[in-house]
C-alpha cells in the first residue's frame, strides 16, 4: 500500500504538467474527457485541503464542485507560463474554501475583518504557482510540520487553513502580536531549512549574501 | 516608520496571505527596495504552497465526481441534462431491474439501521451523563483532524469550561499493547490531561472528562499514543489534532 503510494509519486512534475495542459486544452475544446481526467488527477488532493479547511463533508463537496466549475471554465484562457496546474486548483480551493470559513466567522461573530482579501493574497501572484516543490520536497516539508512546536504549528495552521490575520491569531492564541509572528517566521523558517539540504531551490530575486545593503 | 526588522519579522505573515490591510501595503512597498525582505519571501513561497497538501489525504465519494462532470458539461450544455430522462427499448426491462435494485438495497439499509440502532443505543447510555455539558451555555465545539499517522481518523470535544468536555472519536488504529490514547487539552500556556480514551474494534470511542474549572481557554485539542498508565505531557506520536 505504502509502496504504491510511494511510486505513484514518481511520476516526473514535467510529465504530469504536460498532462494536466493536455487535460486543459480538451477542456476548452469541449471535450468531456478531458474534464474526466483533470478530475481524475486532482480531485484527491484538492477534496482533502479544502476538507480540511471547512471541515465538513457536505460543504467540502460543493466547494471541490465550484473549483473545477472554475478550472472548466477558465480552462480557455490559462496561460501554461504561470505554472504548474496542480498549483493553480490548489490555490483556487484554498481561497473558496477560505472565504467560506471566513463568512461563517462573520455570520457568528457579526463583524467583518478588515483581513486582506483573497485575491490579493501573495500566492494567487502567478509567480507563486511556478514554486512548487516536487514530491520529495513536499514530504519532507509535511514532516517537518509534524515535528515543529506545537504552538508554532498551531499559529502557521491557523494562518493557512483558517485564513486567520496575525492580529486574530494573537487574540485566538491570547498571545502578544510579536510573539505570534516570531512563531509563525521561526516555524516557516524551519521548515524552509528541511529543504537547504542536497536539493535547494535557490531563491528566485538575488542572493541573500548580497542583501546586506 | 516601522523599523527594518519590525518590517522583515512580516515576511512570513506577507507569504502566508495573513498581514492586515495597512500592514500587506506597508511591507509591499518595502518589497520593492530591499533585496534581502524580497529574498525571504521568494524563499518561503514554496514552503508555503507545500502547506497545501501536507494535509491527510481523503478520496471525495464517487458521486462527487458525476455531480462535477455532470456541471463540467455546462461548458458547452446545460448544467442539469445528467438529470434529463430518455425513453429507450431500456424502458422494457428498467422496472424489473429497479424492483431487484429496490429489494437487494431494502435489505442492505435494513442490516444498516438494525446496526445504526444498536450503536444508538449504546451512545444514548453515555449521551445521559453528557447531556449536562450539551446543554451548556458555554458549549464550544472543537472538530479534531486525523493527522499522518491516522489520516482517517476523526473526532469532536464539545467542551464547556463549566462542565467539562465530552469526546468523541472514530477510526482510530487499534492502541499496541502496553499503550494507550490520551486526550490533550492545549491552552496557551502548557497541554493539560483530559484524560485517557479507550477504543473499541472499530477505533471508535466516546468519553466525558472533567476539566479544571480554571483552566485558560483550549486553543487545540490532540489526541497522542502514550505509555498505557498516560503521562503528565505529551511525549507520543499526534494521532488527532484540531482547534476552535
Amino acid at each position: 500500500m505504502w509502496l504504491l503510494a510511494a511510486l505513484a509519486r514518481m511520476q516526473p512534475a514535467a510529465e504530469s504538467q504536460a498532462e494536466d495542459v493536455a487535460c486543459l486544452r480538451r477542456i476548452a475544446a469541449g471535450d468531456q474527457g478531458g474534464a474526466a481526467g483533470l478530475y481524475d488527477r486532482h480531485a484527491r488532493s484538492l477534496y482533502s485541503l479544502i476538507l480540511r479547511i471547512v471541515g465538513d463533508e457536505t460543504e467540502a463537496e460543493d466547494v471541490l464542485q465550484e473549483v473545477f466549475a472554475q478550472a472548466f471554465g477558465q480552462a480557455v484562457r490559462y496561460d501554461a507560463s504561470r505554472g504548474a496546474v496542480a498549483a493553480w486548483l490548489l490555490m483556487m480551493a484554498r481561497s473558496r474554501s477560505i472565504d467560506r470559513v471566513r463568512a461563517r466567522r462573520t455570520r457568528f461573530e457579526g463583524r467583518t475583518g478588515d483581513v486582506q482579501g483573497l485575491d490579493q493574497m501573495p500566492d494567487s501572484q502567478p509567480d507563486a504557482a511556478s514554486a512548487m516543490l516536487d514530491e520529495e520536497q513536499t514530504r519532507l516539508v509535511q514532516r517537518a510540520l509534524g515535528e515543529l512546536p506545537l504552538l508554532q504549528r498551531i499559529a502557521i495552521e491557523l494562518a493557512y487553513y483558517e485564513g486567520l490575520s496575525h492580529s486574530e491569531i494573537a487574540v485566538r492564541l491570547e498571545q502578544p502580536l510579536g510573539t505570534v509572528k516570531t512563531r509563525i517566521r521561526l516555524g516557516l523558517l524551519k521548515l524552509r531549512d528541511v529543504l537547504k539540504r542536497p536539493n535547494a531551490r535557490s531563491p528566485r530575486v538575488g542572493d541573500p549574501s548580497e542583501g546586506q545593503a | 516608520m516601522s523599523t527594518h526588522d519590525e518590517l522583515k519579522a512580516n515576511a512570513a505573515g506577507y507569504v502566508l496571505g495573513s498581514l492586515d490591510v495597512h500592514e500587506r501595503r506597508e511591507f509591499e512597498s518595502h518589497l520593492v527596495e530591499c533585496v534581502e525582505c524580497a529574498a525571504e519571501v521568494a524563499s518561503l513561497r514554496p514552503v508555503v504552497a507545500a502547506l497545501a497538501t501536507a494535509v491527510p489525504q481523503v478520496t471525495p465519494r464517487a458521486e462527487v465526481r458525476d455531480r462535477v462532470l455532470g456541471s463540467g458539461a455546462g461548458l458547452k450544455t446545460s448544467p442539469y441534462t445528467f438529470h434529463e430522462r430518455k425513453s429507450s427499448p431500456a424502458l422494457v426491462w428498467l422496472p424489473l431491474a429497479a424492483a431487484i435494485v429496490i429489494a437487494v438495497g431494502a435489505a442492505v439499509y435494513a442490516a444498516r439501521l438494525q446496526r445504526q440502532v444498536a450503536d444508538l443505543q449504546a451512545r444514548f447510555d453515555q449521551a445521559q451523563s453528557t447531556t449536562a455539558v450539551l446543554a451548556a451555555p458555554d458549549l464550544a465545539r472543537i472538530d479534531l483532524q486525523g493527522q499522518a499517522v491516522a489520516p482517517g481518523a476523526r473526532a469532536r470535544a464539545l467542551w464547556s469550561r463549566s462542565r467539562g468536555l465530552v469526546f468523541t472519536a472514530a477510526n482510530l488504529p487499534p492502541a499496541p499493547a502496553g499503550k494507550a490514547y490520551q486526550v490533550w487539552v492545549v491552552t496557551a500556556q502548557a497541554p493539560v490531561s483530559a484524560g485517557l480514551l479507550t477504543t473499541d474494534p472499530a477505533g471508535g470511542g466516546s468519553q466525558y472528562y472533567m476539566t479544571p474549572a480554571d483552566i485558560a481557554p483550549p486553543v487545540a485539542v490532540a489526541v497522542t499514543l502514550e505509555p498505557s498508565g498516560g503521562v503528565p505531557a505529551p511525549t507520543g506520536e499526534k494521532y488527532l489534532v484540531g482547534m476552535p
